[in-house]
C-alpha cells in the first residue's frame, strides 16, 4: 500500500516522547488560515519556489509503507535510546487511516512506537482501525465554539466525541492547542476550553505557540499568507497562559 | 561581585610597557655568553624566573601570571636584546615545543624540590656521563630558578599587605600555600592548584602555548577529597579557587583540561571535582580553557546533562569525546594500558600520553586539491601548485580508474607532506635544542639523564596528519560517480572545463552536481566515500614514523584551515566554487545535511574512527530551546547513540543564528559572546567575517 505524503523529518524533537521520525501526510479537511504547513492541505503535488534560493521542491510523492518503514528503520537506535519513535503527522494523517493503520502496524512489528498526530474531525472508525498499533496520539483542540470550528471547516461535536472514545478505549492522548492570537486566546475562550477537556477526561495538554516560520512555503506555493504580520506571543503572555492550564491539566509548552 | 569578575577587571589593565620575554632570556644569556649550549639554556631559563617582578593582584587567590614579563626596557637594549635571543634558536609548534600535557600527578606527589631531589639522585647515577650531567645540570638550574620565582610570589603577596585595595586574608593565603611549595611538596588542594597553576605560568613566560592540564579532577582529587573530608575545603570555595585559575586564560590560550574518563578498569572515574572544574569553566565563560570531557558508556546521565547545561550556556564547552574509540585508537601503538587509559587532549582534540611523550606538532592534509591536479595533468589551474603528472583526464573510463589515480595523487601528496615534516625537524639537532625545564615534567627524562626530545621521554613523538575535506572529497566522489559515469550527463573533460571556468557557461551542470547525493543524509551512495576516505589516508599515512620513531597518527580535523585551505582551491565536482571553505572537519559539507541530526550521524559514524589516534571534530549546531529542561534529555540521548554507533567526538554550539547575525551587525552588543570554532571557542565578535559566516553556515539542526 502506498501513502501521500509531502516530507520525512527525521530528529522531531517536538511531535511526541523522545527522538522522533515525523512522516507528514499530504492532504487535510480543515482549511485553517494560520496553518505552519501549507504543502500538505492539498492531496496534489505541488512545486515550492525559493527565489531568494533560488531553489524549487516538489512536495507530495508516493511512498508504499515498505519504503516509509526502511526509512524510519535508519533512526532506530535513536527511538531506542530516547524512549522516541514515529509520529505521523500531515496534514490530516487520519484521512488515509488504511495505509496509517498499515504502516503502524509494520513499524509496531519492528518494535517502534507510533504516534499520531490528528485533528480528529473525522468520524470514528478511522481511529478504530488504527488504535491497536499506535502509543498514543497528538490530538489537536482549536476552537471551544461550534461556529468557528464551522469556519474552518471542522465539526466540534465530533471532535469532542471522538476525544471521549479515545480516552473510553483507553488511548494514550495529547491534547495540543495552538495559541492563534485573536482566534483562541481570549481568557474566556481558554477556561472554556479547559473546562470542556477537563470534562472529557483529558490530563495532559500541550500548548503550541503561534509562529511565522511557514510564511516562506506560502510564498514559495504563491500563496498569501494572511497571518504574515501577526506577531507571535511573548514569553509573558505563553506564561500566563500557561498557568491557566495548569490549573486544570499536565501541561507542556512545545 | 565575585572574585574571579573583579580579577577579570584587574587583568585587563596591562602594566607599562611591553610584553619581553626575549629580554628576560638575554639577561640569562649575556650573564655568560660563551657558556656551552645547554648551560646556556638553562641560563635563560633561570633569568626568566627570577628577573621579572611578580605581580599579584588584588583579587587573586591563586598567584600567578605573565604581567611579571612587561618591561620598559627602551632601545637599542630591546632590539639587541632580541637578535641576542633569536641567534640561540628555539624549537617551534612543528618540533615539539609546546602542546603538551605535564606528568602532573608526580610533580604533585614530590614538589618541586622532590624533582630537585630526584635530579641530584640521577646526577649521582650518571656521574660518568658527561652530557647527561650537563643536561640534569641544566634541568636541576631551570628547577632552581622555578623556585625562587614560586618564594617571589610569597614575598610579592607578603609586600602588598596593608595596601589600599588588597586583602591582607588573600595575600596571606597565597603567600602561606607559595611558602609551603618552596620547601615541600603541597599538602591541601590550594597548595596543589597553586602549584599546577604556578607550572603553567612558567611554560606561559617560556613563550609556550597550549599546554594543557591534563586529567585535572584525577590528579587533584586525593587533595580535594581530603580536605572535603577534615572540613578544610567546601565544593563552592574549590569552584572560586578553580575560577581564580581558568579566568586568567581569557581569550589567550587554547589550554585544554581534560575532565572525566575511565581508568584502567573501564570504570568512570567522574568525581565531585569534575562537576567543580565544569561549574568554574563554565561561571568564567571565557574562551581559554578548551574543556573535554572524555565519556565513557557509564558515565552517568547526571554528569552528561550536566556538560550540555554549560554547552547550553552558548561557551559551547565541553567537547565531548568518547573513550572507547579514542582508547581502542592509542592501543594499536603499543603504549601501556595504564597509559593508554590516562590520555589527555593537548590543543583542539589531540589524544596524548599525558607527562610521557615530547610536545605535540601536527599540520594539514589539504585533500580537495588533489582534484585539481588529477583533472590538469599535474598542474593546478588556479594557483601554479604543482601534483604528478598522470595524464589526461579524458584517458579515465570507469570510477574504478578514476578512483586508482586519485589515490596515487594522495600518494604522493602523503610522500610529499612527509619529506616536508621531516626536514622541519632534521634542521634541529637534539643535542642543540634542548628544553631543561620542560624535561622535568616529563617522565622518564630525570631518571635517564636525558633531555624531552633525546631519548628522556619513555614514548616517542609523534606527529599528527589534520586531513581536511570529508565532505567536499566524498561529495565531489559521489558527484562524479553519479552525473560522469552512471548518468553520463558530461564527460571528464567537460567536467574539467566547468572546473576551470569556475562553472561560469555550466550553470546546468553545476546543478546535477549539487543534486547528486551527499554526506551526512545517510545514503550509502556517498557515505562509501568517507568510508574510504578514513581508511585510505589513513593507511597512506600510518606507514610512517617520525625522526624518533613514533607514530604518524591521522586527524580529521581542521580548526579554521578549511576556509584558508578553500580560498585557494579550484572549483570541485561536489559543485563547491573557486574560493568557497572546504566542509568543516568531520562535519559533513555545511548545508547538505539536510535530513537532520540523526542522519548526520548515521553519516558520520559510518567511518572507522579507530584508525584516527589523532581525533575527529564534529561540529553540530543547536538552537538554544535545545538545552531547555525536557529537550535537553533528547540531545542527550543523541549524543549517546552517536558514542555507542562510534563517533569518536562531539562539539556542540547552542548559539542561535539570530543572536549571530545581530552580532555581525552590532558587535558592541556582543563582546561576550563566545562561539566554537572547531576545536576551541572564541569571541565571535573577534572573528573575521568570513569565519562568523562560517559558523552561521553550520547547518542549525532542529
Amino acid at each position: 500500500m502506498e501513502l501521500n505524503l509531502s516530507n520525512i523529518q527525521h530528529f522531531s524533537v517536538g511531535d511526541g516522547p523522545g527522538i522522533r521520525t515525523t512522516v507528514f501526510l499530504k492532504g487535510c479537511n480543515l482549511r485553517c488560515p494560520w496553518c505552519h504547513n501549507p504543502e500538505t492541505l492539498s492531496t496534489q503535488p505541488q512545486i515550492l519556489r525559493y527565489e531568494n534560493l533560488n531553489k524549487e521542491e516538489i512536495c507530495g510523492k508516493r511512498l508504499t509503507v515498505e519504503e516509509i518503514v526502511e526509512n524510519l528503520l535508519a533512526d532506530k537506535c535513536f527511538y531506542d535510546e530516547s524512549g522516541g519513535g514515529a509520529t505521523i503527522s500531515g496534514g490530516e494523517a487520519m484521512l488515509q487511516a488504511d495505509g496509517v493503520k498499515e504502516l503502524a502496524e509494520k513499524l509496531q512489528q519492528n518494535g517502534v512506537s507510533v504516534f499520531i498526530d490528528t485533528a480528529g474531525n473525522l468520524p470514528y472508525d478511522a481511529f478504530k482501525k488504527v488504535n491497536p498499533y499506535v502509543d498514543g496520539y497528538l490530538f489537536d483542540y482549536k476552537t471551544d465554539e461550534s461556529e468557528k470550528y464551522a469556519r474552518i471547516g471542522g465539526d466540534l461535536s465530533l471532535i469532542r466525541n471522538n476525544i471521549k472514545k479515545l480516552i473510553g478505549d483507553g488511548m494514550y492522548l495529547r491534547i495540543r492547542i495552538p495559541l492563534i492570537p485573536d482566534f483562541n486566546t481570549h481568557k474566556s475562550e481558554l477556561r472554556n476550553i479547559c473546562r470542556t477537556l477537563e470534562a472529557l477526561g483529558v490530563n495532559t495538554v500541550d500548548l503550541i505557540p503561534f509562529h511565522r516560520m511557514g510564511s516562506g512555503k506560502y510564498k514559495a506555493l504563491g500563496l498569501t499568507y494572511e497571518y504574515e504580520n501577526v506577531t507571535p506571543q511573548t514569553a509573558e503572555e505563553i506564561e500566563e497562559i500557561k498557568r491557566i492550564f495548569s490549573k486544570y491539566f499536565n501541561t507542556t509548552v512545545e | 561581585m565575585k572574585l574571579f569578575e573583579n580579577l577579570r577587571k584587574e587583568l585587563a589593565i596591562l602594566p607599562p610597557g611591553k610584553r619581553a620575554s626575549f629580554y628576560f632570556r638575554y639577561l640569562g644569556y649575556s650573564a655568560d655568553p660563551a657558556a656551552p649550549i645547554t648551560a646556556a639554556r638553562a641560563n635563560a631559563i633561570f633569568s626568566l624566573f627570577t628577573e621579572p617582578e611578580p605581580r599579584v593582584y588584588p583579587h587573586e587567590i591563586i598567584a600567578g601570571n605573565e604581567f611579571c614579563l612587561w618591561t620598559e626596557a627602551e632601545e637599542p637594549l630591546f632590539s639587541y636584546a632580541k637578535s641576542i635571543t633569536k641567534q640561540y634558536g628555539e624549537r617551534d609548534f612543528l618540533t615539539n615545543l609546546d602542546h603538551y600535557t605535564p606528568n602532573y600527578e608526580h610533580t604533585l606527589a614530590v614538589g618541586v624540590p622532590g624533582l630537585i631531589k630526584e635530579i641530584e639522585l640521577s646526577l649521582e647515577k650518571h656521574k660518568s656521563d658527561p652530557e647527561k650531567v650537563e643536561t640534569l645540570e641544566a634541568m636541576k638550574r631551570t628547577l632552581e630558578g622555578f623556585l625562587q620565582m614560586i618564594s617571589r610570589y610569597a614575598a610579592a603577596a607578603e609586600a602588598h599587605k596593608g595596601e589600599a585595595g588588597y586583602d591582607d586574608e588573600r595575600l596571606d593565603f597565597i603567600a602561606k600555600n607559595c611558602k609551603a611549595l618552596a620547601v615541600g611538596a603541597p599538602q591541601s588542594f590550594a597548595e596543589a592548584l597553586q602549584l599546577v597553576w604556578l607550572c603553567y605560568t612558567a611554560f606561559i613566560l617560556e613563550d609556550r602555548y597550549a599546554m594543557a592540564f591534563g586529567r585535572m579532577d584525577q590528579y587533584l582529587y586525593p587533595f580535594y577529597e581530603k580536605d572535603v573530608k577534615a572540613g578544610l575545603l567546601t565544593k563552592e570555595r574549590a569552584v572560586e579557587l578553580l575560577e581564580n585559575c581558568f579566568i586568567k586564560l581569557e581569550n589567550k590560550d587554547v589550554a585544554n583540561i581534560c575532565i572525566g574518563g575511565m581508568n584502567v578498569n573501564e570504570k568512570c572515574q567522574v568525581n565531585e571535582l569534575s562537576f567543580c572544574i565544569l561549574d568554574a569553566v563554565r561561571n568564567c565563560a571565557v574562551p581559554g580553557p578548551n574543556l573535554s570531557a572524555r565519556i565513557t558508556p557509564d558515565t552517568p546521565d547526571e554528569f552528561l546533562d550536566a556538560c550540555l547545561k554549560s554547552i547550553g550556556t552558548g561557551i559551547g564547552y565541553p567537547a565531548l569525546m568518547n573513550d572507547c574509540v579514542n582508547i581502542a585508537a592509542l592501543k594499536r601503538y603499543g603504549y601501556a594500558d595504564e597509559d593508554v587509559y590516562n590520555y589527555s587532549m593537548v590543543g583542539c582534540i589531540e589524544n596524548f600520553m599525558s607527562g610521557k611523550q615530547p610536545p605535540w606538532s601536527d599540520g594539514r592534509f589539504d585533500t580537495p586539491k588533489f582534484f585539481d591536479y588529477l583533472f590538469n595533468n599535474g598542474v593546478s589551474a588556479v594557483n601554479g601548485s604543482v601534483g604528478p603528472a598522470l595524464g589526461d583526464i579524458s584517458e579515465i573510463k570507469t570510477m574504478d580508474e578514476f578512483m586508482d589515480r586519485f589515490e596515487k595523487q594522495l600518494k604522493h601528496g602523503a610522500d610529499t607532506y612527509i619529506a616536508w615534516f621531516n626536514n622541519s625537524n632534521n634542521n634541529l639537532n637534539p643535542k642543540y635544542y634542548k628544553q631543561p625545564f620542560l624535561s622535568c615534567f616529563c617522565y622518564d627524562c630525570i631518571g635517564r639523564g636525558l633531555d624531552i626530545n633525546d631519548g628522556g621521554s619513555i614514548y616517542p613523538s609523534v606527529h599528527g596528519v589534520a586531513l581536511m575535506g570529508v565532505g567536499t572529497t566524498s561529495d565531489s566522489l559521489a558527484a562524479i560517480e553519479k552525473v560522469v559515469f552512471i548518468d553520463k550527463e558530461a564527460t571528464l573533460s567537460e567536467l574539467r572545463d566547468a572546473l576551470n571556468s569556475n562553472f561560469e557557461g555550466y550553470e546546468e551542470l553545476r546543478a546535477k552536481l549539487l543534486a547528486a547525493p551527499k554526506y551526512g543524509n545517510n545514503d550509502n551512495f556517498v557515505d562509501k566515500y568517507a568510508v574510504w576516505f578514513v581508511d585510505y589516508l589513513s593507511s597512506l599515512f600510518t606507514r610512517y614514523k617520525t625522526h624518533d620513531g613514533g607514530g604518524i597518527y591521522v586527524a580529521i580535523a581542521a580548526n579554521t584551515n578549511n576556509i584558508y585551505a578553500g580560498a585557494v582551491i579550484n572549483a570541485t565536482p561536489d559543485g563547491r566554487k573557486r574560493g568557497e571553505p572546504l566542509s568543516d572537519a568531520a562535519s559533513p559539507t555545511y548545508g547538505k545535511d539536510t535530513c537532520g541530526a540523526t542522519g548526520t550521524v548515521n553519516s558520520v559514524t559510518k567511518p572507522d574512527y579507530i584508525k584516527v589516534a589523532s581525533g575527529t571534530v564534529v561540529n553540530q549546531k543547536f538552537s538554544p530551546s535545545m538545552f531547555k529542561d525536557g529537550k535537553r534529555e533528547k540531545l542527550l540521548a543523541l549524543v549517546k547513540t552517536y558514542f555507542k554507533k562510534g563517533g569518536q567526538e562531539m562539539q556542540i554550539n547552542a548559539t542561535s543564528r539570530e543572536v549571530l547575525i545581530d552580532a555581525m551587525a552590532h558587535p558592541e552588543k556582543y563582546q561576550n559572546l563566545v562561539v566554537r570554532v572547531s576545536g576551541f571557542s572564541a569571541f565571535y565578535v573577534t572573528l573575521r567575517k568570513g569565519i562568523q559566516l562560517d559558523i552561521l553556515e553550520r547547518t542549525q539542526q532542529s
